[in-house]
This record gives C-alpha cells, structure tokens and sequence, in this order.
C-alpha cells in the first residue's frame, strides 16, 4: 500500500461519497440503456451506460431472459455509431450478454461487416465476438474468412482468429481441423504472440497424431521461437514426445535432452523454470540429467521473487520423493527458507528437508520445525505432519523423537482435520513400528483425557480397544478408559463400554475387574449405554477368571461384512412387502456395487478444500479382504497373504482397460481383474477373463466370477481362482483374453438393443513370481531383529549381477525382485560410491520372518557383484531366498 | 486454463471478477476463499510485490495495486510463473489507465477503460496480450505500433 494509512482512510471516506457506481441500481440503469434507441447518438453516454451494465455483471448481478435480450437489441443499435471508444465498448458488451441462439442472427449481419472491414481492428474484435456466440452452421459460413484473418499480416488479426479457433475446437473439432495449413503458416510468423497461439492451436488440432506432433517439436526446436511462451509451450510438447518415445536413457541418450538442456541457459526465468520442471519428470531420469536441472532450482531457491522460490521449492520437492539424493545438495538454501514470510514456501521447504534429511540430521530438523509450527495455519501443518510420518517410516529407530514431537503438537491447539492428521499417523506409527506400540498408544490415551472432538475420542477407543489387550500391561490403559464413561458424552461412554468389554473378552485376568465397572454402566442415564454394558455382562460369562468362547468373541467383535447399502436396500424390500416369515440376513447380497467412476470424480474435485473431512483411511490390504471373502466361493480359501498392485493388462486409452490385482492365499490364487469399458456407446455383459495357463503347469483353475453388466464407465470386477501346491511359492506365465457380450447403447436415451454380439479382445500376459510370495514388512532395528535369527539358519552366497549402468539400478533390481521392504533407508546409493550395503526385511508365505543382508560392489568396467546372507525363522525359507536371486 | 481474475477493494468487496470454466455453483467458493487469503497476508506488502498459493493442482498469484487486490487463478500450463506473467500485464495495463496505482475512486472512474484491458489480456481463459502499449492502443481499436 503506497500511502500512510490514517490519510488513506480520509481518503476513501471521500471517495465513497463520490464513488461513480454509489447506490446503482439494475433498474435504473436498465432504464437508462433506452439512450441507445435514441435517433442522435450520444456516444459519451452510451458508453457510461455500458460501464454501469458491465460494473453489474462483474459484481455478479445477473439478467432475466427478458431483461437480456433487450439490452441486447439496444446495444445492437450502437453499431450506427461511427465513435470508436463506443464500438469497442459494444463489442464488450456483446459478448458479455452471450446471447442466445436465436438472438444472434440480429446482429451477424453487422459483425460480419465488421470482419470484412478495411480497419483491422475491427476485424480484429469482430471474430472474436463471433467466435463467442456463432454455433456450427453460421460457422461453415465465415470459414473462409476466418482462414483468411490466421494468416492475416496484422498480428492482432491473426491472433484473434487462431485464440477463436483454440475455442472452437472444444465445439465444432471438424471445422477447426480443417484449417491445420493456415496455422502451421502462422507458426512461422515473426510476431511473437502469433507463434504462441499457433503453436497451440496446432498442437491441439494434432494431439493425437504423434508422428505429426514429433515432426513439430523436431523442426521448432532446431528453429527459432520468439517469445518465451511459446518456448514454454514448446517444451511441454517436447517432454510429451520424450514420454511417448519410450527411450530408456539408461542405454540410450535422451532424444531432445540436449534442446531442455540448452534451455536451462535461457534469458526467460520461466523458459529455465519450464525446462528444469520437464527434466526433473523425465521417467527414468539419471543423476547426470537431473544435477543441470537442480543447479537452476537451487539458484532460484535464493531469489528475490517469491514465485521464483516457490516454484522452485515446489518442484524439488516432487524430485526429492523419487530422487532424495541429488537435492541433498540444495538443503543449506532449503534451510534459509525455513523461516520464509510465504507459508507455502516454508512448508514446502520443511517437508523437502524431510525427505532428503539423513538420520543424524532429524533431530536437528525436529528442533527447527518446533518453533515453526506455532505460526503456520492448520492446512500446512497437517502436510508437516505427513511428512513426518513418511520420515518415521523410513528411519524407524528414530521413533522416539519423531513420535514425542506427534505427542507434543497433538496438546496443542488445533482443528479437527490437524488432529485427525496427528491421530491417524499415530495409529500407522504403532501399526507399522512394534517398538513404538507402548508408547504411542499412551500418547493417545492422554489426548483422550483432554479431545473436544468426539469423532477422534470413539476412534481412539475403538483401536485402544484392538490393541490394548495386546500390550505386556493391558491394565494401565483402563484408567483412561473408565474415565471417558465418567466424563464425556453418551456416544464417547457408549464406545468406552465397548473398549472396556474388549479389553474384559481378552484379557482373561482383568475380566473380574472389568465386570465390576461395566456394572456401574447399568446405571448411566443413556439407553445406549446402558444397552451395550447389559449385552456384554450376559454375553462375556460370569465374570470370573475364564476364557470368553471364540464365538462370543466373534459375534460381540467380529467384523461386520455386509455392505451396509445393501442391508439397506434389502431392509427397505423387506418392509414394502410384509412376510410372516422373518428377515433373514443371509438373503442380504454381500457383493458391492461399483460406483460411477464420473460421481467418484465429481467427489474429489473440491476447488477450495472446503467441505466435509473424507472417511477414515483404510488400507487397500483390509479393501481386498473384505471383497474376497464377501465371495462364497472363495471364502473357504483363508486368511489372504498378499494382495499385489494392479498390473495393467491394456495400454492406456485403449476400448476397454484392464488391470490385474494377485491375490495370493495359502494353497490359492485368485486374480482380480479390474474392467473399465470405455466407450459409451456399448454395454458389456457376461464378461469374463479366459485364462491359458499352459505356461504356470502348478496351477490348476478352480473357478471363475464374471461380470453380469459391464455399463460405460463404470469399473467392474472378474475374478479367476487357482489352486497351487500348499505353502510353495509356484511360479508361472498367465495368458489372458476378455470375452464378453457387447450391445449397441444409444446415447441419447442410454437404453441398450436387445440383442448383443460375442466379441474377444485380447489382453496381455502377466506372470506370478517368487517377489508375489514375501510380505514387504520392516523391522524397526535391523541389527537386532539379525542378531536375535538363529545364525544356523544363515545362507550366504556371491553373484556376479554382469554390466549394470549404475550401483543404483542393480540394487533396485534386487529388490525388486526379491519384494521385500528396504530398511533404514539403505535402498538409497551415494552418488558415485563403489559399493553399498541394503538390508531388507519381509514375511514369507506361512508366516516366516525373513532377513537379508546385501552388499554390492561395482568395478571400473561397471560389473557388478553382490554378496547376499539371508536368515529365517526356517532355514528352507533362506534357500529360497537364494533359488530366488540364482534363477533372477 | 486461466480460471479466474477477480479484484478487490481493501475491504473486500468484489470490483471485478472474470471466471472462466469455473462452474457457478463453485464461484462463491472461490471468491470467499480469495478474498480470506488477501485478508490473511496482503496486509503491509508493497505495491506490485507477487504473493504465490496453491492449492492442489490449482495456483493463486496475487498483489496489491494502490487500493486494490489483483488476484489470479489458473491450472495446467498456467502455472504460478505464467500467472505471473499475467498479473504482471495486468498490473501494467491498470497503472497505464490510471496513470498511477489506483486509489479505489480512480479505478472505478477508469472503469470502463479497465474492462476491455481485461478484456484484451485474458479471453475465456487464454493470455492474448502481453505488452502495455499494445493493450493501451487495441482498446481505442488502434492496431499495433510494430506493425
């Protein structure tokens, strides 16, 4: 603000009272547009009266149809006027009022007059104005003209056609395509602004055609481009061709790296930041392309301009989740920018040094983010907060620190969406670090003597109540419990009772004490409380020191696995058509119904943040378990071991797009074929996977679940099962072809024919591998989980792993292969080092814990070799982990 | 996308606003959401100085300009360098029509003038016109001076 506040107020005093739009009126100003109607233009006047009309709008103010089209017929009657400030003025205002189909012919004649005038200019405005409010047919009409103005010698002229057409093409794409010559002229132009337009234009027309668009990209880039905008655009469609390529830098040079490369050297800060920003994703991207790109974001990093910075910021830390080594170098700058004025920035900074952050550096960082936290706004603590778990994840032995800094912020002051943050990563904390079990469920039990929010007081009972009864001392957590039903609202009591009868039906010893506070429950003056401690006194025995039965357990605590919806809707049949016979829950359906993927995206797309908080997380582990056993014919295969991520069996933008989720069980397989159809004009039915297993001789079918219907966009499920010898991890190759129904669907009404036609459409193979059998679970201490294996079970062998391009790429091989979750953050190789130790961590089938030690060394002809020791709870599990690597 | 220019008085209150492919329903939203933001940190920056946000994909770049707040919204290729880009133009074009940073009076007299600026930089969400004097020329329907 340029003047001293006190003088500033005095002034607008003033200016309110003369403000030129005081006390407007939609009426009365509607009233004053009849000047337009008069014989003798007043054209000061009339453009008065369009700044009032305009003012109305841009404060939101909308017109009746009615009222509408009469400003409309007014302001057509202006086009009488010679006075140029009044004609611009008009063509504003046209399209504003966007006028309706059948208003527009009233003023065509005088626009297209206008796009044949000798003033260019006019021209100039006069396709655009069209461009805003012709449909198809009046567009066929002015082709020619429009062809004419793109590569017309005014650059006005010609950008306003080509930015027309930009638009155009979202409605009439046929027309629009049709003038690809005229604008692969333009994009030779020597005005600058007219290239970028063209070069955008031109692109959309041939966004599906790469052979053409990688023609484009290899003429402009050894070319000139004039303006930096169009460099801009130049190298987004540069990386999208690098993308479509495929090429592999690690054999191969890049094609085009070195145009990004030139880039970086710029004089365009937004030239360098776009080519830095199309390096930093390339895919497979390798330390020596990346280092350039980082150099520039670090200069930036230190900029006087906070777009500058927070770009830059911004982008390292996309780069620091897939390749925390090389921005390592840029942590001093990243430092300074912890105390930045722009939040956003500082946050930024934060969670970057997070993420590149050693283990000797965390506590230190831990120092400088406490004094942060008090002066950031919720939304940026709860991404700390993240960060902070993720950290915790990969370097487990600092839990105490990280987990004490959880239970400090937890105390203070904060929204529910920042205490639903802190409270969830608590809870993965102890799920995920065994060691950290103890003590983070007492930090959540403190918070529970003191939460404001109910939701996250019955969350935590509930999962106290899960785990509690699993600590070496269960009973120092009644305490806090039985306070809640002393305290806190009905809901709150309702789930201590419940948490309190967990912790009775667990731990045989507590029962009687248990028993003794639930009686008291009897006496709460809330039903539902009282209900539930009536419930579990007559289910959970006398109260004495005895086993609860499995079955008590299960019927007062086991997971409910019916879709509540379809409870819903079968509860809801049940009462429309009253029966003598009672309800039987057996008859309700367990499948789920899909959801529409276009309601899933209408969900997500929230602009502002606002709205309510999105449900608890559940992992995708307990999602696919509920699926397979809600599957009668699968419920008899188990407990599910593992369930792989998707692997896509279709390319993307084909018909129909599938991917295939393994889920691996005992003595079974089963796959999960994920089906979306994506044309909307067809309806799938009946549509399975037929599966040529000649190539996997271990597995035999067992059965197969189609899809009855498979509508237009909306994903469905198939599954197949096999069986497989118990307990061995079988291994094979899987072919695969969609088979399916389809019917013809008119779009108009949505109603499929009748009649549908066979029709197969392959897919492509995948394999079951030995990496489908190990469970990627850490351990908290590697050395001591290594120390405590029995050392006769050790295997240790050497591999030589051959030429590799870097240390890296071989151990990211390695456990790839092998499945298993890197620990203490040893997947991560120091740039240039000769040799590297990773420690990984894993749960074999059966339930067996699995250690290996691997160490690489790399000479100068870039060979690679590798020691690998293993140790297992049982020692066939160690030589298969080395049958593994050796057949790898 | 260009999604939005919307500028404010110091207090708040809404002088213009130009959506584009930002459903209505979704307008009110934002418009609050803006003006908390310029409430939140505008308060002591020097005329022109760029502020930055995002929120997801989507980048906010805002100023203060005399008496007003100058707030830009954009996705995708707009990302926070071109959005500044952008408000830079649009700074420009406002001083040249006011002849100086805006008190608000000024900038509502200059109403009109300020509109078809508007008008030239940013159509349905694309940036036209980058250069001042340009702009100052095209909306008196005079062509440019390089040509």
């Amino acid at each position: 603000m340029a003047q001293p506040l006190v003088k500033k107020d005095d002034d607008r005093d003033e200016e309110v009272d003369y403000s030129p739009f005081m006390g407007i009126e939609k009426g009365a100003v509607l009233q004053e547009a009849r000047v337009f109607n008069d014989p003798q233009l007043d054209a000061r006047k009339c453009s008065q009266v369009i700044t009032k009309l305009l003012y109305l709008l841009n404060q939101g103010e909308t017109f009746t149809k009615f009222e509408a089209t009469d400003v409309f017929f007014a302001v057509t009657k202006l086009f009488q006027s010679k006075d140029i400030g009044l004609r611009r003025m008009v063509y504003l205002m046209i399209k504003e009022i966007s006028p309706s189909a059948d208003e527009v012919i009233i003023v065509t004649s005088s626009l297209m007059k206008d796009m044949n005038s000798r003033t260019d200019m006019y021209r100039a405005n006069a396709i655009r104005v069209l461009c805003r409010i012709i449909d198809g047919t009046l567009l066929t009409q002015i082709e020619r003209y429009l062809k004419q103005a793109i590569v017309d010698k005014n650059p006005v002229v010609a950008s306003a056609a080509l930015v027309s057409g930009i638009h155009l093409l979202q409605t009439t794409p046929e027309i629009v395509k049709r003038w690809s010559n005229e604008v692969q002229e333009a994009v030779q132009s020597r005005a600058a602004l007219v290239q970028f337009h063209a070069l955008a234009l031109l692109h959309q027309i041939r966004q599906n055609d790469r052979l053409a668009i990688s023609k484009l990209v290899t003429s402009l880039t050894k070319g000139t481009v004039r303006s930096p905008l169009a460099q801009c655009l130049l190298i987004r469609y540069t990386s999208q061709v690098i993308r479509e390529s495929g090429v592999n830098s690690q054999t191969v040079d890049r094609p085009f790296y070195d145009y990004l490369e030139g880039c970086l050297r710029h004089k365009a800060e937004m030239v360098i930041f776009e080519a830095a920003k199309a390096i930093t994703e390339l895919s497979n991207v390798t330390t020596r392309e990346l280092t350039p790109a980082i150099t520039v974001l670090q200069l930036f990093l230190s900029s006087s301009k906070p777009v500058l910075r927070f770009a830059a910021v911004r982008t390292l830390n996309k780069v620091a989740m897939t390749h925390p080594m090389p921005v390592t170098s840029c942590n001093i700058d990243m430092e300074s920018l912890i105390s930045d004025q722009n939040r956003s920035i500082a946050t930024l900074a934060i969670t970057t040094l997070l993420k590149t952050g050693n283990e000797s550096s965390v506590d230190r960082l831990m120092k400088q983010i406490t004094n942060f936290m008090s002066d950031i706004a919720d939304e940026f603590k709860i991404v700390v907060v993240e960060a902070i778990r993720s950290l915790c994840l990969k370097f487990p032995l600092k839990y105490r620190s990280l987990m004490n800094f959880l239970s400090n912020i937890l105390r203070e002051e904060g929204g529910f969406d920042y205490k639903k943050a802190i409270v969830d990563s608590i809870v993965i904390l102890i799920r995920d670090i065994p060691d950290a079990k103890e003590s983070g469920l007492l930090h959540l039990c403190e918070f529970i003597e003191d939460c404001e929010f109910t939701y996250l007081s019955t969350q935590i009972l509930h999962f106290l109540g899960n785990e509690g009864p699993k600590t070496s001392d269960p009973s120092k957590y009644i305490r806090y419990i039985y306070n809640r039903v002393i305290l806190e609202n009905a809901t709150v009591r309702a789930s201590a009772v419940s948490t309190l009868a967990k912790f009775g039906a667990m731990v045989d010893t507590l029962k009687p004490r248990v028993f003794i506070l639930l009686r008291r429950c009897l006496f709460d003056n809330d039903d539902e409380v009282r209900d539930r401690a009536t419930l579990y006194l007559n289910t959970l025995g006398d109260g004495s020191v005895t086993e609860t039965h499995k079955d008590v357990k299960d019927f007062l605590f086991g997971s409910f696995d019916i879709p509540l919806t379809n409870l819903e809707i079968t509860l809801k049949n049940y009462l429309q058509n009253p029966a003598e016979k009672p309800f039987d829950i057996t008859s309700v359906p367990r499948e789920v119904k899909s959801q529409p993927l276009a309601e899933k995206k209408a969900t997500g797309k929230k602009p502002t943040g606002l709205g309510a908080p999105p449900p608890p997380p559940t992992s995708a582990a307990d999602a696919y378990e509920r699926i397979l056993t809600a599957i009668p014919e699968f419920a008899s295969f188990g407990k599910l071991f593992k369930s792989s991520a998707p692997v896509e069996l279709t390319e993307a933008e084909t018909e129909y797009a599938v991917n295939v989720v393994k889920h691996i069980f005992d003595s079974h397989v089963v796959f999960q074929y994920n089906c979306t159809n994506t044309i909307a004009e067809q309806l799938l039915e009946n549509v399975t996977v037929v599966v040529d297993a000649s190539e996997a001789e271990e597995f035999s079918e067992v059965g197969t679940k189609p899809i009855k219907s498979l509508p237009y966009d909306t994903p469905a499920q198939t599954f197949v099962a096999y069986e497989k010898p118990e307990g061995i991890p079988a291994i094979g190759k899987f072919s695969n072809t969609l088979r399916f129904t389809v019917k013809e669907v008119d779009t108009s009404t949505g109603e499929a024919e009748d009649d549908g036609v066979e029709d197969e459409y392959q897919l492509e193979d995948f394999e079951v591998v030995a990496a489908d059998y190990i469970l990627k679970v850490g351990v908290s201490n590697f050395k001591n989980a290594w120390e405590s294996m029995d050392a006769e079970s050790e295997r240790v062998d050497e591999y030589g792993l051959g030429a590799r391009e870097s240390l890296t790429e071989a151990v990211n091989a390695v456990i790839n292969l092998l499945g298993m979750q890197p620990c203490e953050g040893t997947e991560v190789v120091t740039s240039n080092s000769r040799s590297h130790t990773c420690l990984l961590s894993g749960v074999y089938i059966g339930n067996v814990k699995v250690l290996v030690r691997l160490s690489f060394g790399i000479d100068g002809s870039k060979d690679v070799a590798m020691k690998l020791a293993v140790r297992s709870d049982d020692v066939n599990v160690s030589d298969v982990i080395h049958e593994i690597v050796a057949s790898g | 996308m260009l999604l939005a220019v919307l500028i404010a008085n110091s207090e708040g209150n809404i002088l213009v606003e130009r959506f584009n492919g930002v459903p209505p329903e979704e307008r009110l939203h934002w418009r609050s959401f803006l003006v908390k933001l310029g409430a939140d940190n505008l308060r002591g920056v020097k005329n022109e100085e760029l502020l930055v946000a995002n929120h997801k994909s989507v980048y906010i770049v805002y100023t203060v300009l005399g008496d007003v707040s100058i707030f830009v919204v954009g996705k995708d290729e707009y990302d926070e360098l071109a959005l500044a880009e952008a408000i830079f133009v649009i700074t420009a074009a406002l001083k040249d029509v006011c002849g100086k940073p805006p008190t608000e009076r000024l900038f509502l007299d200059k109403y009109g003038k300020i509109c078809l600026c508007l008008d030239e930089i940013v159509w349905k969400g694309m940036l036209e016109n980058t250069d001042k004097d340009r702009i100052k020329r095209l909306i008196r329907l005079k062509p440019p001076t390089e040509f």
